[in-house]
């Protein structure tokens, strides 16, 4: 799943721009190139999304055909499943939680990189490597062994005289540990804060400097407007990921979401009807309120975004 | 002109972690070898059963060089999952170990080849009863491997060293909880409690249930008990685990399927509920002092605990080499040679004459199991009719609700009758 996230870049359409091939000589070449990935998006995305919306309305049991019940996996899941509701505020809770946190931490090491000047390299790849590793499997499972009681983070805090006993099997703590988990895989979004505040230009800093400015001050006056494209982007993406969590939470509980719930995520019950209970039809459905979900947050985003986010174009001198 | 581009990309990016959403990920491809049969096997276990598969595996490849085995296993939990979504997949390992709650729903969706139909594949030897529990609409689609029953595995040393008198063929459930809460005062056990909260066992449920003469699904595969049958059950247990004789929300709660992850295996309690083969998973970690002790009966001395297939060979319709296949189960169940190297890792083998075989040579734990399950003979009641169709969700249901009860989320009685709602649904009642 992150593997998308990183892919646009790279398929970005070029600029409108060119006069001299006729144009449909220039799609064609443009098509050939594009064929494996488009071959690839439609086989391996756009197919299974029609069967998926198919299997919506169904209900399906993987062993027997679907059976179409119309818009009764969706009226089930708002009216009658508790549990349902229980993870969408689960999962709300963690987005709120680990989103911010993760994006004060890669912006926080971001601008203490900026500044090293020897074994960069090393630094960055040092701090890049959790994003790497954080999202197996096994370092999920890591995670859950040394939070557990008796694990060495309870150890530790015990032996600070802080006695909780296992994060992992008390309500409350466990999202938290499954929050922890996602916050120390800043990777991506530090790099791209590192990008971001290599393009702020020097002298803004220097005037402020000459005007006595403090650090707090120029880090708000103009670090901040300067970032806010690259921070928006940042927000927008790690946003949709924090809402599709599954592996930490997977791995923490065990595959079961507990204890007493507190770590269903909503792709976690989402797994759970549909692998665990054979309800493919409602984990589909499930799916599908998924998209519409961050469909909206993120163009909610988007309005607001005209209210904080600063394009350097949008004043004068913008470009290079 | 920076701007507008990031804006694209964004935008770009957005769309297509949308539609990550939907599809999630890929499945592993399958392969094969040049000139070599291969044939995938997987199962669920522990790393004991682990080692003795793997042996048995190569015994099987050296007498066939031109078979090539590959095996997984997993957690029983996992297990399903997977084992699930492959056969929807029309992915189905070659050869599989199969429960008894899945026999029904594999056989009757196609997913399991006919085994009556490869004669390389002897039954002859194996227990008559036993074998009918693998037909389906007049089909040998599975064959049992073993024969298993529950137990209550405790550390007997240090039930000794508390004073308390040892289990019987014929305590009761209340001889049993007197015998927690006497375990979990004594100094002597430092702390432990007496026993895992049985609350969370659909299994242990079950036997406590059928003491009473009812059952977990009557014949015409609806549900044998009430709402107010749970509540009473879980009343019981949730008065035992306040006064500490049973295992707290927060240690309960770290069970995974695995016997490492018991409050008995963490070391935390004294005695754990289970069925017979994994017991002697716990003995690497108890040690010694190990021992296993029938279930209690219900109070007018009907006992609940059964006899039943521990679990089944199946090979999938779809093999390649369905010959291969059935040569190979034929050769876990009925070669001499692989029944002394299995032993009793998945019970105590349902073929007469390699049970015959193996049960002077068992050592240690096997031997345990085999004396244990011995004095049961003609004493336990038949076992329940395969489950239907729909229930294999319920088993997480039951703990996951037990969970809310046991968290202070939920009353019993709330709790049970949330179970009872869930479980009518997907009877489809």
């Amino acid at each position: 799943m992150t593997a998308t996230a990183t892919r646009p870049q790279g398929a970005a359409p070029p600029a409108t721009g060119g006069k001299r091939a006729p144009k449909r000589e220039r799609q064609g070449a443009a098509w050939v190139f594009l064929s494996p990935w488009v071959l690839g998006a439609a086989v391996l995305t756009l197919l299974p999304m029609a069967v998926s919306l198919y299997l919506s309305f169904t209900d399906y049991d993987m062993f027997d055909a679907p059976q179409w019940i119309g818009f009764r996996n969706y009226t089930q899941m708002f009216t009658e499943d508790p549990r349902y509701w229980r993870s969408v505020v689960t999962t709300l809770t963690y987005v709120v939680i680990a989103v911010p946190l993760q994006l004060a931490m890669a912006l926080a090491v971001a601008i203490a990189l900026k500044s090293v000047k020897r074994g960069k390299g090393f630094y960055r790849s040092a701090f890049y490597a959790p994003s790497l590793l954080g999202a197996s499997m096994s370092i999920a499972l890591v995670w859950r062994a040394i939070f557990n009681d008796g694990g060495s983070v309870d150890n530790l805090l015990s032996g600070m005289g802080i006695d909780i006993g296992g994060w992992i099997n008390k309500p409350g703590w466990a999202i938290l540990s499954v929050a922890l988990l996602t916050i120390w895989q800043f990777g991506a979004p530090m790099v791209i804060f590192l990008a971001g505040l290599q393009q702020i230009p020097v002298e803004l800093y220097e005037a402020a400097a000459v005007d006595g400015a403090s650090w707090w001050r120029q880090f708000r006056s103009i670090t901040i407007p300067m970032l806010s494209p690259v921070l928006f982007f940042n927000l927008v993406l790690q946003m949709i990921q924090a809402f599709q969590v599954f592996t930490p939470a997977f791995a923490v509980s065990a595959g079961k979401g507990g204890p007493a719930d507190s770590t269903l995520v909503y792709t976690l019950y989402l797994y759970d009807r549909g692998f665990t209970a054979s309800h493919m039809g409602y984990a589909s459905a499930m799916a599908w309120v998924l998209l519409l979900a961050i469909g909206v947050v993120t163009a909610v985003l988007f309005r607001t975004s005209r209210a904080w986010v600063f394009y350097a174009n949008d004043t004068n001198e913008g470009g290079r | 002109m920076r701007g507008n581009r990031t804006k694209a990309s964004c935008a770009l990016a957005l769309v297509l972690t949308l539609a990550g959403t939907l599809t999630g990920c890929g499945g592993d491809g399958g392969g094969g070898s040049g000139g070599k049969v291969s044939l995938r096997f997987t199962w669920w276990g522990n790393p004991d059963r682990a080692a003795r598969t793997e042996e048995a595996v190569k015994l099987f490849e050296k007498r066939h060089p031109d078979i090539d085995i590959s095996t997984s296993f997993a957690g029983f939990d996992t297990y399903k999952a997977k084992l699930a979504t492959q056969a929807a997949g029309g992915d189905a390992p070659d050869v599989m170990q199969l429960d008894y709650r899945q026999i029904n729903q594999y056989a009757t969706s196609g997913i399991l080849l006919n085994l009556g139909e490869h004669p390389e594949l002897r039954t002859s030897e194996i227990d008559k009863g036993l074998l009918a529990t693998g037909v389906v609409d007049g089909k040998q689609y599975a064959l049992p491997v073993a024969r298993g029953t529950e137990t209550m595995a405790y550390d007997a040393t240090l039930w000794r060293k508390a004073g308390v008198p040892e289990p019987t063929l014929t305590w009761t459930w209340n001889d049993w909880a007197e015998a927690m809460r006497k375990l979990a005062a004594s100094p002597a056990t430092k702390g432990r409690v007496g026993s895992t909260d049985p609350g969370q066992s659909e299994d242990v449920f079950e036997i406590w249930l059928r003491g009473q003469g009812k059952s977990l699904y009557t014949k015409d595969a609806r549900l044998g008990f009430t709402a107010d049958d749970l509540t009473r059950y879980w009343e019981w247990c949730t008065k035992l685990r306040k006064e500490g004789a049973v295992s707290s929300a927060e240690q309960t709660t770290q069970m995974d399927g695995t016997v490492e992850n018991t409050p008995l295996g963490r070391l935390k309690s004294v005695a754990d509920f289970n069925w017979d083969a994994p017991v002697s998973g716990y003995s690497a970690i108890v040690g010694e002092g190990l021992k296993m002790a029938p279930f209690p009966v219900g109070e007018d001395g009907t006992p609940g605990q059964y006899f039943k297939p521990s679990m089944f060979f199946g090979a999938s319709a779809k093999t390649g080499h369905p010959k291969q296949a059935a040569q190979f189960i034929d050769f876990l169940l009925n070669d001499k040679e692989a029944g002394a190297i299995l032993g009793a890792s998945r019970g105590i083998p349902a073929n007469d004459a390699i049970r015959q075989g193996v049960l002077p040579k068992l050592e240690g734990f096997d031997q345990v199991i085999s004396t244990y399950q011995k004095q049961f003979e003609g004493k336990l009641k038949d076992p329940p009719p395969a489950p239907p169709k729909g229930d294999t969700s319920l088993q997480g249901t039951f703990s996951r609700d037990y969970d809310q009860v046991s968290y202070e989320r939920l009353s019993p009685r709330e709790a049970a009758e949330n179970y009872i709602t869930e479980a009518k649904a997907e009877l489809r009642q």
